[in-house]
């Protein structure tokens, strides 16, 4: 270790290397998210718990366990995910399946996307995004060569993207469809699948979209009132339009911390889905910007990472687990402000939810790993003294 | 890795690069056109959705009673109303809703078929009301509190306190005049409010509301009590029009009881004729008659040209005046100035206005503030009428002589006689002595006015005289007579003028007493009304006597002791006590039908000076207490006081000595 290498840092006497760069954004963000998860969900914690800090303290008891999950991440080769490729993937698939099919699953709003242990819950459809990356990474990184074959490089991974598809999106859970095929997709553009196969996959999943969207009733809604919000301000476009009033409440310097409205039983899951409007009511433009400044940050390090990786399982894990954080704070925000039709995603480091804290920590946590392994890959350290 | 590959690689992330900041882009463009750009249009639409306007009610103040008894006062019912928005069963709610309220449910059903989020159901219900609609449980149907107005005493002094609406309005009397005092500030405030219609905080506007203020009355409840009880006795007994009755403190024009016939209940207001609550004593004008004449009297002694044996021949009762014909109730000859004001001569008045003048007689008419309102603290006084000098016939004064041919509030007639019995001032009326706000703090103190000096104290203790006379035995107000007390009054007959052929009726008439007791030291002048009573309508028969009755019983509550004619020259106790006492005092007789039964209510020591020990003895039997007797003759001293309140367990003792020692 040198001293010049102001990325790294020496803990208890032990080696251990942190990127300052991806560390601190994340735990910025983490601790904002705290603090805004208190401010959105007070009013109802108090009202459904008798407590005003519930999920306070449950995202508090998260972050530690997600700071745990994080060096943990740090420290473990990321290579021996390789080996873990099919035991994640039978795991995630078993999840899945025990949700939809076995009683075990706790819906909420007409959803069945948890499981319950005790007080908290789990959700399978976080980690299967977790599986698919690896599984991917693993997979294209094995079949490098014989890539651009349709039968060897395309349909075996979208075969496992449809198992996983066809399993969420019976929950229902259109969002994480979406996040996953995309995040698919992009995995395999870049991994260098023949972009007439991807091109064609859009060209038929886009009608097949259509299809579904105007099959279920609800989704239609989702549609037509992200059309028009106000005019369906009433029922489909509640949310929406309550998400936008509190971005204009907020303004350019928000109304302060704790003291925004919609967040009392307008909006829906303030300290979740909708805890980006209760920033923009709160901290205002600014406070949108120091977000999504600090989310560029971590999107930038990950590509960094994945960008300088010798090692392409590596270089495409981090480009999995990158994009799929940079997906659900484009596809969160960007319901947010009305830019996207409503879709039951939260925002990684800030939204309340155990499952999305500890996954994107562990994330980041691996992300870090690569980044070391790089550097002893590339210039291995010699002691000067 | 070939080195191709890894550019590939590169140039795919950097397009994927590119893709993800065009979205970073998007999304800080479009919070900048919500934050920004759009701002006001969706704070505007939030303001309105999440904040909202209430008012708060304040508290009326009460009214109290120079006593502290209270009149007047705001208790706190339920108010219903609905927010249609909300009702989720609208047929369940309109029937049942019907079925408690006793109303129609189609005339519910059309206030309710609205988008509107408010609407009343019914104000200020009974609690049982309350707690049946409470029980139905329907979404949308709120309760909330709205203060009452209450007066636990029923009609006494309705017709003064008014009476105040739905909205905490003052409508008459009291209520209305001082109404922005006892309303207090109604508070409008702007409330946060949640998603699921919850109010949250107060934001602005707490400083401006504040609850109404106390009035604390010159009025006394219970000589307001004794006069309505009596004055509503007589008029059903003489089946008369109306009438009213004011009792005042002369030396201060302080409003002791003011009482009207006919009466309402203020707590159901709403069911009375509009008529009922006119305050006749400030709002009707009527042609006083006789009871006039102590202006007159008073000009006529102020100016010096009248003393009290000239003599005036009063033309055997039937005076050729200016082509017309003034009569008298009773034919006399000569009769000496005191006579004239003792038999009410009004051959005798108009002599007298004669030789006064219309000039100097109409300014006393109007410094005594007749034809000028007295500005008392009460809604619709009226001034009366005095036509200006200019345009009086020489009938004119002699008719105003003896009070035809002007009109006068009852108030501003007793306002004018406690100037003569308050040695010459006349003093502004006044209802309201304190106002208390709702802090506690007295805010204002009301204070005698003098309006002006009318007469001289000497003139003042003249007329005074004269009108004792009156009530001695004899006298046209001899009924008025108290008994121990030194009364001065003067009654009155006045011919109504019928509406329908504008001549003065024979048959309806206003039969009127003003008087004051005791008469060298009045405690209070009390005016007595009666509007076309039936039968004998002499004020002399009708209104005299109500004013003892009302009078006595005013005597007895406020324990004022009677005094023996022959003491009332002695100003020292101690002198009288030796003094060569000679005339006997027997005339001093306690009425058979006074109650001097002492259990359950307070009273007073009676006054047993001159007395023998015989007589004390009587009085003690009747009182049930033992005296204790001290020498012997006629009582000369006594413990206690004449005039102290009785406590249980109390020594009494009374002093005698031989009356020609």
């Amino acid at each position: 270790m040198t001293k010049n290498d102001q990325n790294s840092r020496k803990v208890g006497g032990q080696s251990f290397y942190y990127d300052a760069r991806l560390l601190f954004p994340v735990l910025f963000l983490v601790g904002i998210g705290i603090v805004m998860v208190y401010s959105a969900s007070s009013a109802l914690a108090f009202k459904k718990f008798g407590t005003e800090y519930y999920f306070l303290k449950k995202q508090l008891l998260f972050a530690l366990l997600g700071i745990v999950a994080l060096i943990i991440c740090s420290r473990f080769p990321y290579r021996f995910f390789r080996s873990l490729t099919y035991p994640l993937l039978i795991l995630a698939l078993i999840f899945l399946a025990v949700i939809l099919i076995t009683g075990l699953g706790y819906s909420a709003g007409g959803a069945k996307r948890w499981f319950r242990l005790g007080s908290f819950s789990f959700q399978p459809s976080e980690f299967a995004r977790f599986a698919l990356i690896i599984y991917l990474a693993y997979s294209m990184n094995k079949k490098k060569d014989v890539l651009k074959d349709f039968y060897v490089g395309f349909l075996p991974h979208i075969m496992i993207l449809c198992m996983f598809t066809v399993l969420i999106i019976f929950q229902p859970d259109f969002g994480s469809v979406v996040i996953l095929g995309v995040l698919a997709w992009i995995m395999l553009f870049v991994g260098g699948v023949r972009l007439s196969y991807l091109l064609t996959s859009l060209a038929l999943i886009i009608p097949a979209g259509y299809f579904f969207m105007v099959s279920a009733d609800y989704r239609l809604k989702r549609i037509t009132s992200f059309l028009d919000p106000w005019q369906h301000s009433a029922n489909d476009g509640y949310q929406i339009v309550h998400s936008l009033m509190a971005f204009g409440t907020g303004g350019i310097w928000g109304t302060g911390i704790g003291k925004g409205y919609q967040k009392l039983f307008y909006l829906p899951e303030p300290h979740t889905d909708f805890i980006f409007s209760v920033i923009g009511e709160e901290l205002g433009l600014w406070g949108v910007l120091i977000i999504l400044g600090l989310y560029i940050l971590i999107f930038w390090r990950g590509i960094f990472i994945a960008g300088n990786c010798k090692d392409s399982f590596g270089s495409f894990v981090a480009i999995g687990l990158t994009t799929a954080i940079g997906l659900q704070v484009c596809v969160n925000m960007g319901v947010a402000l009305g830019l996207l039709p409503t879709k039951g995603l939260t925002l990684p480091f800030l939204s309340y939810g155990g499952t999305s804290l500890l996954l994107n920590m562990a994330s980041i946590g691996i992300l870090m790993n690569i980044g070391t392994a790089k550097k002893v890959l590339k210039k291995p350290k010699v002691s000067k003294t | 890795m070939g080195i191709k590959r890894i550019k590939w690689l590169r140039f795919r992330i950097i397009l994927i690069c590119i893709v993800f900041f065009s979205s970073f882009l998007a999304i800080f463009v479009k919070g900048y056109q919500l934050q920004v750009l759009k701002r006001d249009e969706l704070y505007k639409r939030a303001y309105m959705q999440q904040r909202r306007n209430i008012t708060q009610q304040p508290r009326r103040g009460n009214i109290y009673d120079r006593r502290g008894e209270i009149l007047a006062t705001s208790v706190d019912v339920k108010s219903i109303y609905a927010q249609p928005n909300r009702i989720n069963n609208l047929n369940y709610a309109l029937v049942n809703l019907a079925r408690v309220l006793d109303t129609d449910p189609h005339k519910l059903e059309k206030s309710m078929v609205s988008n509107k989020s408010f609407v009343w159901l019914k104000r200020k219900v009974f609690p049982d009301q309350v707690e049946k609609i409470r029980k139905l449980e329907i979404k949308g149907i709120e309760f909330v509190l709205e203060p009452r107005r209450f007066y636990p005493n029923r009609e006494l002094a309705g017709h003064l306190l008014g009476f105040s609406g739905l909205d905490s309005r003052g409508l008459e009397g009291i209520e209305l005049f001082y109404d922005d005092y006892l309303k207090g500030k109604i508070g409008r405030f702007v409330v946060g409010r949640d998603g699921v219609g919850r109010n949250l905080f107060t934001e602005k506007g707490k400083d401006s509301f504040f609850d109404g203020g106390d009035l604390v009355l010159t009025l006394d409840k219970g000589i307001q009590y004794i006069v309505e009880k009596r004055l509503k006795k007589l008029v059903q007994k003489t089946r008369a029009k109306g009438g009213t009755v004011i009792v005042m403190e002369p030396q201060t024009g302080a409003i002791l009881a003011i009482a009207n016939q006919p009466d309402f209940n203020p707590n159901t207001f709403w069911s009375y004729r509009p008529s009922n609550f006119r305050n006749r004593a400030v709002t009707d004008t009527f042609e006083p008659g006789s009871t006039f004449k102590p202006i007159l009297f008073a000009a006529a002694m102020e100016e010096g040209i009248v003393k009290e044996n000239d003599l005036f021949f009063c033309e055997n009762g039937q005076y050729e005046y200016h082509n017309k014909v003034i009569h008298d109730v009773k034919k006399y000859g000569w009769l000496s100035f005191k006579d004239v004001a003792k038999f009410s001569s009004n051959i005798g008045a108009t002599k007298i206005g004669e030789k006064l003048g219309k000039d100097s007689y109409y300014i006393y008419i109007k410094n005594f503030g007749f034809g000028n309102k007295t500005g008392i603290d009460l809604p619709g006084e009226r001034s009366g009428q005095v036509r200006s000098v200019r345009s009086w016939s020489n009938v004119a004064l002699g008719t105003a002589s003896f009070g035809q041919g002007i009109t006068v509030t009852a108030l501003q007639l007793v306002c004018a006689v406690s100037a003569v019995a308050n040695g010459g001032n006349l003093m502004k009326p006044y209802l309201v002595k304190e106002m208390v706000d709702h802090k506690g703090q007295i805010t204002g103190r009301m204070y005698p006015e003098v309006v002006r000096r009318v007469i001289s104290e000497k003139t003042a203790s003249r007329v005074v005289s004269l009108m004792e006379e009156v009530v001695k035995k004899g006298g046209t107000g001899s009924k008025a007579a108290i008994s121990g007390y030194r009364v001065a009054g003067k009654t009155g007959t006045a011919q109504k003028v019928d509406t329908a052929t504008r001549k003065y009726s024979k048959d309806k008439y206003v039969s009127s007493f003003v008087g004051f007791v005791p008469a060298d030291e009045p405690r209070f002048s009390i005016l007595v009304v009666i509007d076309e009573p039936k039968g004998v309508p002499y004020g002399g028969t009708v209104a005299a006597p109500l004013f003892k009755e009302i009078a006595s019983e005013i005597l007895y509550y406020l324990g004022i002791p009677p005094k023996v004619e022959i003491v009332k020259k002695e100003s020292d106790h101690k002198l009288y006590a030796g003094s060569k006492v000679g005339r006997p005092l027997t005339d001093f007789v306690f009425e058979e039908d006074q109650d001097w039964n002492l259990e359950g209510r307070e009273t007073l020591f009676p006054n047993f000076s001159g007395m023998t020990i015989r007589q004390v003895l009587k009085v003690a039997e009747r009182m049930k207490i033992v005296i204790e007797i001290v020498g012997s003759g006629r009582a000369v001293d006594q413990k206690p006081k004449p005039g102290t309140i009785f406590e249980a367990g109390r020594k009494f003792q009374v002093k005698f000595q031989p009356s020609s020692a």
